[in-house]
């Protein structure tokens, strides 16, 4: 995986999407695209050859979970790379979240170094086959 | 003649009965009502629980936005030092570098000159990768309209719930209908920020590194 992969990045806070999408900036990755909920970022993801998908779970319209969940059901997206980036701090939704196919996991508020540190942990993971 | 003492004469003794009769069954109507209102678990709960909890919680939204406003500014505060610095050697380099293009510099400020600018290049280099680190943390700082404009939401939602049950309170005098318990939040959904004190028990993580290690045991 390159710097040029093409990022999608889903949350319903303007501000909170400005933030990553600054962060993929910073660390190299400047194609990214943003959606405000999963119900937008379904038919992008669809159409848009996307390598990376972050994530917010608590969203109006389609939240986190379902996207994630719609995503691993889809044949052409299925391996997407997911990284829920949420407040979402329950042990129960984090477990939910794994059974359901999630590649990585941070929680709000962030550093800028742990985000780098989870993708680049699922890019390397990726990056050797299974 | 006065309109009470008409009504009071339009209605014949022998319907007396029937007017007790229906009295007392409204009677019977509005103490149930007020039992069941009394005993609506979702009232209990808004009383109980979830009104001094949404106190807490936007309390949590002052702490929060205080936090982030103080952060930006200790970084604004940090950064204009350094960006001063920059400027004031830059411009003091000026006029010495003007006399070395023109070919006006003697040999000694010609070696003063260079001195100051191999010190300049690493001091502006220093300086400019301070400004930007605290830009990248002024930035990770505005994540707080995330968080708080999540609990805000949450609260709201109470709001309206609470408007709901006020409104059936008001009717219940006249009507017995209105009184279901309102659906509690869905866990698909999510439950948007842990708030300090209110989330503490609720089988909340304390943190990344322990999301990390409950990661690592699920495998991922």
């Amino acid at each position: 995986m390159s710097k040029d992969m093409k990022f999608l990045v889903v949350d319903d806070y303007s501000t909170m999407r400005r933030i990553i999408k600054n962060l993929l900036h910073d660390l190299g990755y400047a194609n990214v695209t943003e959606a405000d909920d999963g119900n937008t970022a379904l038919p992008l993801l669809q159409n848009g050859n996307f390598d990376f998908l972050i994530t917010d779970w608590n969203m109006p319209g389609m939240a986190g979970l379902d996207l994630l969940k719609a995503v691993r059901a889809n044949e052409k997206l299925k391996k997407l790379p997911v990284l829920m980036l949420t407040a979402e701090a329950k042990r129960e939704q984090i477990v939910e979240a794994a059974q359901a196919g999630v590649s990585g996991y941070v929680i709000k508020p962030f550093t800028a170094q742990t985000l780098k540190e989870k993708i680049d942990k699922i890019l390397e993971s990726r990056a050797v086959p299974a | 003649m006065p309109d009470s003492a008409a009504a009071h004469k339009v209605i014949p003794h022998e319907h007396e009965p029937d007017l007790l009769a229906q009295l007392a069954s409204l009677t019977s109507n509005l103490r149930t009502a007020l039992d069941r209102f009394r005993n609506d678990s979702r009232l209990i709960a808004l009383a109980d629980k979830e009104v001094p909890d949404a106190r807490q919680r936007l309390n949590h939204v002052l702490t929060l936005t205080d936090q982030a406003a103080h952060r930006t500014l200790d970084l604004v505060e940090k950064s204009g030092p350094p960006a001063e610095r920059t400027a004031r050697e830059a411009a003091a380099l000026t006029a010495p570098w003007e006399r070395f293009r023109s070919g006006k510099i003697s040999v000694a400020e010609y070696l003063d000159l260079i001195g100051r600018i191999d010190r300049f290049l690493v001091t502006a280099r220093t300086d400019s990768e301070t400004v930007r680190a605290n830009l990248a943390e002024v930035l990770l700082a505005q994540g707080f309209q995330d968080l708080t404009g999540q609990i805000i939401r949450g609260v709201m939602k109470l709001v309206a719930e609470v408007e709901v049950v006020l409104v059936d309170l008001t009717r219940l005098a006249g009507r017995e209908e209105g009184l279901e318990a309102r659906a509690g939040s869905d866990s698909q959904r999510g439950h948007g920020p842990a708030v300090p004190g209110v989330d503490d028990a609720a089988g909340v993580v304390a943190g990344q590194t322990d999301i990390d290690a409950l990661l690592s045991d699920l495998g991922i």
